[in-house]
């Protein structure tokens, strides 16, 4: 190899070693994805009428298509799995290999670890390029066994070999995107935030494409849509996975390029000097909103994007529907009103808001552990700080915070959609958003709780989301029992809108959040730190 | 004597893995009380049970008179900590980060910051993540020693400093006792402790082996003597009380048990002496003692010799004990990346 990667295959074999635990949950959670809406669906959908009932509950509810990506042909395994697994897959493979590349090159400069390294022999863009390498050797491994788990409960061999394709394309693509914002943040926890942003700003404007009945050349403005139009498992379309391929390869260039102009452990962005005296920051309240304020900032600007987008959607929701034949021939049964269908509509897309403010408060709460990881909480609860105030400064961000965005998001969304149309009212969605918090707040409790408690098991917090998410979101479309769906806080939140709602659950939900916080904080008080 | 710290039969494991077993320590009220041993005995433990972030599994612990665990809040009022590994927030400046840690405290001294930023040529606009270690160890250090507390502990505080700084710590410390201030200084850089502790408690795997003054720690050791004769004696067995005796030609060296340097000097004299150096134990040769030798520090102490606590970041592996193993630690717990004993 080239002076400039001396030293790579050396360095790719110790980080493959150290990252493969890394790595592994992540091909295991997407194949388990895509695996399994194969193995369920002969199951739940097994005959052609209940498939076409499948087919039309998913059009006549766009925010379904939000998330999953419009949906081409439910009516096979294949097919669903392709919607169901194919835009989900690629965002989750995308943020894997955000977070492999940003892990092997930046994280590694801020502990020190990858000086020890640079001071070997070892070329200049080595570093970085073992870790897009990590990244690539991931996606093709990710490829293989998303297809060869999918094929083996029952997938069809070309149908899942393409759609696992676009998963590695899509993981590709993010690695290049990793290694970019790796070289622009000043650390690996910025760098991350710039990349994942990326990430979800073009997931949601594929959403909102996918949506809105946007035209068909619309598609092609983000890459989710290029892997889109490979159409797996109905056409097998492989060329515009070399497209996704160009510009991965052409990211990685820019990326080891920034790297050559960049000082080792600083960003682009040279670092001012700052205050020599604490202003606010200097209390432990002040310390927790300054750590978490540009991830705020960030959040917050979230929300009310995602609330403009689910605002404009709203009132689009009903031409989507009418032009549906078969949706209005259901309509003209009088089995369902258009009215129904709008709430139904406006329901999934709150409780979409929960899941996203939830991420948020669990992120916030996660962020404590790490801090106390890098050895910061020492030298806090080494003054006279309780280890009680220590998890308040964290935990009141957390839910006032998720709080706030619930109530951005849905003020600007009720805004726009009472602005732009007379289906919706303003203060039904502002009301519907209000009532969902206290859902949101049962997954920042439990995340609390396992942090507080149980720092070990604190997966438990992001599993109370994920669960969350295919529990409201998935359940009902394959027909759960209620007491499985019941596990899911959000379905707990009364439909404001109804005659009669059941305002007892969020009695019960405030019930739950005030004893997962509980354990938080009693556990905090009984554990060592560190 | 009033103790600022007592601790007695302290026990801590972390799982399987004890840290401390059965631990004693006492500081008095206005000592500097040197904590000694190498990476991995056990300091940083025994420090952050001190200070209430880790849970004593058995034992009684005591500070300004108050259970660590319990009267957190009260108590860190009182004394300043400087961990050993200080890490600070990357997007705070020094300046802010000594000012948040001194509040956390109840307040800082505006002249003795001042004081002490010059001091420690200190730049406080800088941010965390581009100071050097040493200079994060600055950090710490201001804002422990500009607060107005009783105790103050100090975790290997000057492992980054330079030379100059190192004295200016020094200084400092000096300064502080003079104040009536107790420090607990854990340190492995034994001139430092030589130069401040009024005590030194000698810590082995998770015990102390040993505790005094510098003059009884040596009281207990032998002091070497050098010396060149006018005349070699004919045999060696009158120098039978003295360790290691040689001769090379006219030239004698070899070692004596403090309370007898006098009787040696008698001998010595009887043979006309040219030239002579006495020297009495270094606390290098204290410390080298108890863990150059490969004596266990306990029953139980080959067991575990040389397994570093979990929280320490250990570069020393010390020699295998009776054939036990220098082997590195156990994992760190949660699975944080462990850089103890990953030289073994």
């Amino acid at each position: 190899m080239g002076g400039r990667l001396t030293g790579t295959r050396h360095l790719l074999y110790v980080a493959l070693r150290q990252d493969r635990k890394s790595i592994a949950p992540w091909i295991a959670l997407i194949s388990v994805l895509s695996a399994s809406s194969v193995l369920v669906y002969d199951w739940v959908f097994p005959d052609p009428q209940t498939q076409q009932i499948l087919q039309l509950n998913v059009t006549a509810n766009p925010a379904m298509a939000l998330i999953f990506g419009r949906p081409v042909d439910l009516t096979t395994a294949d097919g669903f799995n392709a919607w169901r697994a194919g835009a989900l897959g690629a965002f989750f493979s995308g943020l894997m290999a955000i977070f492999i590349v940003v892990r092997n090159s930046r994280a590694e400069e801020d502990s020190g670890r990858a000086e020890l390294v640079a001071s070997g022999v070892i070329g200049r863009e080595a570093r970085p390029a073992v870790a897009v390498a990590m990244a690539f050797i991931a996606s093709v491994l990710l490829g293989v066994v998303s297809a060869l788990v999918t094929i083996a409960f029952g997938g069809g061999v070309a149908n899942s070999a393409m759609l696992s394709a676009t998963f590695a394309a899509s993981a590709m693509l993010f690695a290049g995107v990793g290694v970019i914002a790796a070289q622009i943040g000043s650390d690996a926890r910025s760098a991350n935030t710039i990349a994942v942003t990326v990430l979800g700003a073009l997931f949601v404007v594929r959403g909102y494409i996918d949506s809105s009945g946007a035209p068909d050349w619309a598609v092609w403005l983000t890459p989710f849509g290029w892997l889109q139009e490979t159409k797996p498992a109905v056409d097998n379309i492989w060329w515009p996975l070399a497209l996704v391929f160009a510009l991965a390869v052409a990211l990685v260039a820019v990326g080891l390029a920034l790297h050559a102009r960049r000082d080792f452990g600083m960003g682009l962005v040279a670092p001012r000097p700052g205050p020599p005296r604490a202003g606010a920051v200097g209390n432990l309240w002040g310390l927790a909103l300054r750590l978490h304020r540009s991830a705020l900032v960030s959040w917050m600007v979230g929300f009310a994007v995602l609330g403009l987008l689910l605002g404009f959607l709203a009132n689009t929701v009903t031409d989507v529907i009418a032009e549906n034949p078969g949706i209005a021939q259901v309509l003209a049964s009088g089995a369902v009103s258009q009215e129904d269908l709008v709430a139904e509509f406006l329901l999934t897309m709150i409780r979409i808001l929960g899941i996203y403010a939830a991420v948020h408060g669990v992120q916030i709460v996660m962020r404590l552990y790490a801090e106390e990881m890098e050895y910061r909480a020492d030298p806090l609860l080494g003054g006279a700080v309780s280890r009680s105030a220590h998890l308040a400064s964290h935990a009141v961000i957390a839910f006032l915070s998720t709080a706030l965005g619930m109530v951005v998001a849905g003020s600007v969304m009720g805004w726009v959609a009472d602005s732009t149309g007379d289906t919706i009212g303003f203060t039904d969605v502002v009301g519907q958003s209000i009532a969902t918090i206290p859902a949101v707040w049962v997954l920042v409790g439990l995340a609390l709780a396992v942090v507080g408690a149980h720092p070990s098991k604190r997966l438990a917090g992001w599993m109370g989301v994920v669960a969350t998410f295919a529990l409201t979101i998935l359940g009902p479309m394959f027909n759960l029992d209620e007491w499985v769906l019941d596990i899911s806080p959000l379905w707990h939140v009364p439909n404001v809108q109804a005659t009669d709602p059941a305002w007892s659950g969020l009695a019960w939900l405030a019930l739950v959040a005030v004893l997962f916080t509980t354990v938080g904080f009693v556990g905090y008080r009984r554990r060592d730190i560190g | 004597m009033e103790s600022v710290i007592r601790v007695e039969k302290l026990v801590k494991s972390y799982g399987r893995f004890m840290a401390l077993h059965g631990l004693d320590l006492d500081v008095a009220r206005g000592e500097v009380h040197g904590f000694l041993g190498p990476n991995g005995a056990g300091k940083s433990t025994t420090i952050r049970v001190l200070l209430g972030l880790l849970k004593a599994d058995a034992g009684h612990v005591e500070v300004l008179g108050g259970d660590p665990w319990r009267d957190v809040v009260a108590l860190h009022r009182r004394l300043a900590y400087v961990p050993g590994e200080v890490s600070l927030w990357p997007g705070l400046t020094g300046g802010e980060a000594i000012d948040l840690l001194g509040n956390l405290r109840g307040g800082l001294d505006e002249a003795r910051r001042a004081h002490l930023v010059e001091r420690f040529e200190l730049d406080t606009t800088k941010r965390g993540r581009q100071y050097s270690k040493g200079n994060k160890q600055k950090v710490a250090l201001v804002a422990a020693l500009s607060s107005n507390v009783e105790l103050l502990v100090l975790d290997e505080p000057t492992s980054g400093l330079d030379p100059l700084m190192e004295m200016v710590f020094q200084e400092e410390i000096e300064a502080e006792k003079a104040k009536g201030r107790s420090v607990l200084l854990s340190s492995h850089i034994l001139s430092e402790a030589e130069a401040l502790a009024d005590r030194v408690s000698i810590i082995r795997d998770g015990v102390v082996v040993e505790t005094g003054t510098l003059d009884q720690l040596r009281h207990r050791t032998r002091t070497s003597i050098r010396a060149t004769l006018e005349q070699a004696p004919e045999t060696l067995t009158e120098f039978a009380f003295v360790d290691d005796a040689r001769f090379d030609g006219t030239h004698f060296r070899g070692a004596v048990e403090a309370e007898r340097v006098g009787e040696a000097m008698a001998l010595l004299g009887r043979y006309g002496i040219a030239a002579l150096t006495v020297s009495p134990a270094s606390l290098e040769d204290l410390f080298l003692r108890h863990y150059g030798e490969g004596v266990p520090a306990t029953a139980s102490g080959g067991t575990t010799a040389g397994e570093p606590s979990p929280r320490e970041h250990s570069d020393y592996v010390p020699p295998a004990v009776d054939g036990g193993p220098a082997h590195g630690g156990p994992e760190r717990p949660h699975g944080r990346h462990s850089a103890a004993g990953e030289g073994a």
